[in-house]
């Protein structure tokens, strides 16, 4: 009962107009991100977390959980009009809405979209408010070496559902892994790896590794273009959109079914919940099961709004399951999750079993957000803003940039009011360009990075309670359950393979 | 290469630290002697693993490389890269010396000539940007978030 009130709390705090402007002012810089070609959300939420030192906790995750959601189905707007996926979350939407648009559907693909986008945003923030009080009651039954194994079990999964390049990772999440054990050891008063620097004693601060691998690293990516704009003028008069035409017709939303709406935003926020998977795994499984038990099949990659719908809703849909590992155990699977787990520790909180339910008045607007956002402004952007999404997504590159390098290096400054955290930023941007150019995933190394002190520490803190006998994580019952589904997924992942045959892959074989 | 370079220097300092074990129990160097050991092992796979694959593309493929010119290189960085680098770098340090405001408008002139694709072209435009972006960068920061920053004056 105390949980239900505290969530409707949740809503009622929305009504302060600052958090309400908050809100909103995310969403439509998570369109803006999620829409332009090259800039995700997740860097969006990278810029906003410097801010969040001023700003109060709650408004800060709640404008978090607005441009998480909005960067998940802004990604549809370039996707479908121009066939370029603002985000790698709609690379499925592609496959679906740019044959629409050269149809002349794409107004109705992109309300496809947001439609698919706001039930499943709104179930997946719904189920979050549902699961994550009972996530937090079984997380409460995990002991310390249970909880090595919990972390462990993330880190092989964020691993290993890096398709194609497991090896590298591996590299990425170990290079995490060692940045995070410089400063200060975790059980011990000993200064590791500071090479003589007293800066380095308090070790690496989280602010200048996500700035640095986001935000300086897509800086000196974009510095090899030559364009001047985001995206390329031309193409958005051979794009126009009315605003009519945004409504999808009811015989197609039937058509869909209620049953691919649900399915597919279960499927997103199961995944969700899997550490490393995200929105683009989220999409590819949703689509690829809404393929296979579609009435046809054929239809899929000649423009077909079942596929735009399943993608989408599963995409939106994971944003509520993402925050359920993080919030219940402290361990953030994807970047926005970590991100939203600096929000917390900056202001001294720490997730865990119990801050469900101590800190839920904290948190619940953060759901409401969620909740909101998909359900009134996923729709009510697009009818608004729908007609000029393309002309806004179209901006001066080195007006955009600069802006960005000047809110990422300066935000890196906020927190110790000292340049050497910025002189970090771009080392770590340097460092995190040279793995992006080499098709390392920068998103290990920052998941490395945060899991790594918690792993450390719960490995050394469960052998010193069986006084160095390695065999207490198999005989521990919540220890052996993480190691032996450690082992399930590593089968299904690596061994056994998913073998569904995609509309792009047997065109790209034609 | 680098990798490898940083781990050895990670692993010797690791070691340094004192023994993995004392007394059946795990100490501060256990952890990164540990990390330090499967990181080479990982990046000999990815090393043999690159090896294969440069084998069976110059046997399938032996004039690929003519296909298209390459973007110009310097120690595996783009010449825009190391613009953005040395920019960043020159701010950094002019930052703490001569303060937020002539330092971010310089800064901020120099990226846009750089990813607009010249000096000479809009400048007058660029000179606007430049003054509304540090504009909007101090009204965000010192006014709207109470962040102190340096001025040519606060030295």
């Amino acid at each position: 009962m105390d949980s239900i009130s505290g969530l409707l709390g949740g809503f009622a705090a929305l009504a302060n107009p600052e958090t309400l402007l908050y809100m909103i002012g995310g969403f439509l810089i998570g369109t803006f991100f999620g829409a332009v070609p090259g800039l995700t959300s997740v860097l969006a939420i990278a810029l906003l977390l410097p801010l969040t030192y001023s700003l109060d906790v709650t408004t800060a995750l709640v404008a978090c959980a607005s441009i998480f959601m909005a960067g998940m189905c802004s990604g549809s707007i370039t996707a479908t009009t121009i066939n370029i996926p603002g985000a790698p979350s709609s690379m499925m939407t592609a496959l679906e809405g740019y044959p629409m648009q050269q149809r002349g559907e794409g107004a109705k693909a992109l309300g496809h979209a947001a439609l698919g986008s706001m039930i499943g945003g709104s179930l997946g923030a719904l189920l979050l408010m549902v699961m994550a009080p009972l996530a937090a009651d079984v997380a409460l039954l995990i002991r310390t070496p249970g909880k090595f194994s919990l972390i462990a079990f993330a880190l092989i999964v964020i691993i290993i559902a890096q398709r194609g390049s497991v090896t590298k990772g591996m590299i990425a999440t170990l290079l995490g892994l060692m940045v995070a054990t410089i400063g200060i050891d975790v059980v011990q008063p000993l200064a590791r790896f500071t090479f003589g620097s007293s800066v380095l004693i308090q070790g690496i601060d989280m602010m200048p590794l996500i700035i640095g691998t986001f935000a300086i690293s897509e800086l000196l990516i974009q510095a090899d273009s030559r364009s001047d704009r985001t995206v390329d003028p031309s193409k958005i008069q051979a794009a126009k959109v009315r605003r009519r035409d945004f409504i999808p017709p009811f015989s197609e939303v039937r058509e869909i079914g209620m049953m691919r709406y649900l399915k597919s935003a279960v499927i997103g926020y199961a995944v969700g919940i899997l550490p490393g998977a995200g929105g683009s795994m989220a999409a590819f499984v949703s689509y690829a099961e809404s393929m296979r038990s579609s009435k046809h099949p054929e239809r899929y990659g000649k423009g077909n709004p079942e596929g735009i719908a399943a993608a989408e809703c599963a995409n939106n849909s994971m944003c509520g399951g993402a925050f359920v590992p993080m919030l219940t155990f402290g361990i953030p699977g994807d970047p926005t999750t970590a991100i939203v787990l600096g929000v917390l520790v900056i202001n001294g909180l720490q997730p865990g079993p119990q801050f469900m339910t101590q800190q839920l008045d904290l948190i619940a607007p953060m759901f409401a957000s969620l909740f909101v956002s998909a359900l009134i402004l996923i729709p009510l952007t697009l009818y608004l803003l729908g007609p000029y999404f393309l002309k806004i997504v179209s901006i001066r590159r080195d007006v955009l940039y600069s802006s960005i390098a000047i809110v990422a290096l300066v935000g890196s400054y906020v927190a110790t009011y000292s340049t050497f955290q910025m002189a970090l930023a771009l080392v770590f941007g340097i460092l995190a360009y040279f793995l992006r150019k080499q098709n390392y995933p920068s998103v290990c190394l920052l998941l490395g990075f945060v899991l790594g002190p918690s792993l450390e520490e719960y490995c050394r803190r469960s052998l010193s309670i069986s006084d160095g006998n390695p065999l207490i994580f198999v005989t521990s019952p919540d220890s052996l359950f993480f190691l032996a589904l450690t082992l399930v997924f590593f089968y299904f992942m690596v061994i056994r393979k998913p073998k569904t045959r995609l509309p792009q892959a047997e065109a790209s074989e034609t | 290469m680098v990798l490898a370079v940083i781990t050895l220097i990670y692993l010797i300092s690791a070691i340094r630290l004192g023994p993995p074990m004392r007394d059946g129990n795990m100490t501060a160097s256990f952890f990164p002697i540990a990390i330090g050991v499967v990181m080479l092992l990982a990046l000999a796979a990815a090393m043999a693993h690159a090896i294969r694959g440069s084998r069976g593309v110059t046997r399938a493929k032996p004039a690929a490389s003519d296909d298209a010119p390459a973007a110009r290189q310097y120690l595996g960085l783009s010449s825009g890269a190391i613009g953005v680098i040395l920019l960043t770098a020159g701010y950094l340090l002019a930052f703490d010396m001569i303060g937020y405001f002539v330092s971010t408008f310089f800064y901020v002139l120099l990226l846009c000539s750089l990813f607009g694709g010249g000096f000479t072209k809009g400048l007058v435009s660029r000179i606007i940007a430049a003054v509304v972006i540090t504009l909007a960068g101090y009204l965000l920061f010192e006014i709207i978030f109470q962040v102190r920053l340096p001025t040519l004056w606060s030295q």
